[in-house]
């Protein structure tokens, strides 16, 4: 077994050589039983990570029907991407849905985090109002929203009528930009919490010596937040951009369920795509070789965060 | 004079907000109390569980959350266990190459899970796991976020007390069991329900696995559901209500942990 042979092999380490012998021999045991340890999550992670990934670049060369029909063919599902007006449609959606919904998400979240850090009394109230939907289903949330948008029957209509912003319905899934309004609006109220609450840790973690000295200096609520909280906050910040962007490239269900992708497609993203092109119609290839065009981006978005966090830590 | 408003201008706004996240959800409850053409808006608010009763007659939600629960339980259990062990032995045993193996494991948290659901569909449909719900909880498994979690709080914690036990005589599987995992239950509990909520919300793959209904999860059944209703509000609003009040509750109980849980999780994920 690997197990007896990594210990066998690694005998003359040098941590151990210097040890008394029982302390040694105690070290060896240690290692099988550290093999042992590890052992059960690493055949997990071969069969359904490790593998999988593999298996599925290999698929990515291949025209692979559902049946099992398939014929080595390449690079051509990678060219055939490059054509493809519709994959092109939603990576571009996928990417504008991202750079809008990240900075309201961070920002907003950012906001209500420095608002509720300023209030001792009813934080717990406001702490549990903003990370509630959050624990929510996407099935859950999505319905919630459709109904909620409905004209003439939905709730949002009359209260945007009520404050007066809107005179007529709206008709908010009917329309393209609308349709898109209305998942950016129910993904920043569903998961606007998990963003807040990092935040809110983060404004807890600083030092209460470093308001007090920009209080000496004269400093006014804006310059104290520019030049102290908000540098303070950098490795949250990063952090926060980094997990949005990554879920955000990832969006699925909220396209599937509040718009099923329409009006006419509209609302459709990459991961739509993988389902579409692996699931309706079957081609296990094609929707391979998307799945690696959304994986290397992510690992892109992933290097960038190691680089940037490096960075900040200097 | 601004100073001296400030912190109103904080309170309402705080309010404000608080009512625009809360709204969603009472409206949802109110809706699943109205009887359809009802009298929400009409005045009058007579309060009637008949929408539960049909809904519950019409779409099995308790087994779904029955389904739901098994797999999100069973994957939390797993993950734990699997995830303590390993991440007990990078930070206390190490062993020729376990170096290697954690910065592999590392990497892989860069994976989209969404990138693999192509290969996993085939590998589970040639080994005759689709469509069960053991095809639910092994993939998530595979995720090394906990292992990565679970090290770093191991690394924090005092060398003294596992010494002590180790003079005593205590090998590392026993130090693990008696000493490390009483002594991180804040960290296993933040790893616990960050797992929980990830499998009970999981969707895409589900949605590729499952075809029995029997099998369903609630976020999967759920909108298959409701997708039967046109036009008709009430009783697809009082689905979400039965798939919401128990995590709503749940969540209200535990919102302290919850939440600071999240907070731990989601600031160690770097």
């Amino acid at each position: 077994m690997a197990s007896k042979t990594l210990t066998e092999g690694g005998s003359g380490s040098a941590s151990a050589s210097s040890r008394t012998p029982r302390k040694s021999a105690l070290h060896r045991q240690g290692w099988v039983t550290g093999v042992m340890m590890v052992l059960p999550y690493t055949i997990f992670f071969l069969l359904f990570s490790l593998i999988p990934i593999l298996y599925g670049f290999g698929v990515s060369f291949y025209d692979w029907s559902l049946l099992g029909d398939k014929t080595f063919i390449g690079f051509e599902n990678y060219a055939n991407l490059l054509q493809d007006e519709e994959f092109r449609t939603n990576l571009l959606n996928t990417v504008l849905f991202t750079v809008v919904s990240v900075p309201l998400i961070a920002g907003f979240g950012l906001l209500l985090a420095v608002l509720v850090n300023g209030i001792r009394k009813g934080q717990a109230f406001l702490r549990i109002s903003f990370f509630m939907p959050y624990v929510l289903s996407v099935s859950v949330i999505s319905s919630i929203w459709v109904i909620f948008l409905q004209p003439y029957t939905g709730l949002f209509n009359r209260i945007l009528r009520g404050i007066g912003l809107i005179h007529s319905e709206i008709f908010w899934l009917s329309d393209s930009t609308l349709a898109w309004v209305s998942i950016i609006m129910a993904t920043v109220w569903w998961t606007i919490g998990f963003v807040f609450v990092l935040f809110l840790a983060g404004l807890q973690d600083i030092p209460e010596s470093f308001y007090e000295a920009a209080n000496l200096e004269g400093a006014n609520r804006w310059q104290t937040f520019r030049y102290i909280t908000f540098p303070s906050l950098s490795r949250v910040t990063v952090l926060v951009v980094v997990l949005q962007t990554i879920a955000s490239f990832k969006i699925f269900g909220q396209s599937k369920l509040i718009t099923g992708g329409g009006p006419a497609g509209a609302t459709k993203t990459v991961v739509f795509s993988i389902y579409e092109n692996g699931f309706q119609t079957f081609q296990m290839g094609y929707a391979s070789a998307i799945a690696f065009v959304l994986m290397l981006v992510i690992l892109v978005i992933s290097l960038l965060q190691t680089m940037l966090l490096r960075k900040l830590g200097e | 004079m601004l100073d001296r408003i400030y912190p109103y201008v904080v309170r309402i706004a705080a309010v404000l907000f608080a009512l625009m996240f809360l709204i969603p959800i009472f409206w949802m409850l109110a809706l699943s109390l109205t009887p359809e053409r009802g009298s929400l808006f009409s005045g009058g608010f007579n309060v009637s569980f008949d929408n539960y009763v049909t809904v519950l007659n019409r779409a099995p939600i308790f087994g779904w959350m029955g389904n739901s629960l098994m797999v999100s339980i069973a994957t939390t259990a797993l993950v734990l266990l699997l995830a303590s062990m390993a991440a007990y032995s990078f930070s206390r045993i190490r062993f020729p190459g376990s170096k290697v193996l954690f910065v592999l494991f590392l990497s892989a948290m860069m994976i989209p899970g969404e990138a693999t659901l192509i290969p996993l569909y085939l590998l589970m449909r040639d080994s005759g796991l689709l469509g069960t719900r053991t095809s639910l909880i092994l993939p998530a498994l595979a995720g090394p976020m906990g292992i990565f979690i679970l090290k770093q709080f191991f690394d924090g914690l005092p060398k003294d007390l596992e010494e002590a036990a180790r003079i005593d005589g205590a090998g590392f599987f026993k130090i693990w069991y008696r000493i490390f995992l009483p002594l991180s239950r804040p960290a296993l509990a933040a790893l616990g329900i960050f797992t929980f909520i990830g499998s009970w919300n999981d969707y895409v793959w589900p949605l590729i696995s499952i075809s029995d209904k029997a099998y369903m999860t609630i976020t999967l059944g759920l909108p298959m559901f409701q997708s039967s209703y046109n036009q008709e509000y009430a009783l697809p609003m009082t689905a979400n209500a039965l798939a919401a009040i128990p995590v709503l509750i749940v969540f209200l109980i535990f919102q302290k942990q919850i939440i600071k849980g999240i907070a731990f999780t989601g600031g160690k994920e770097m």
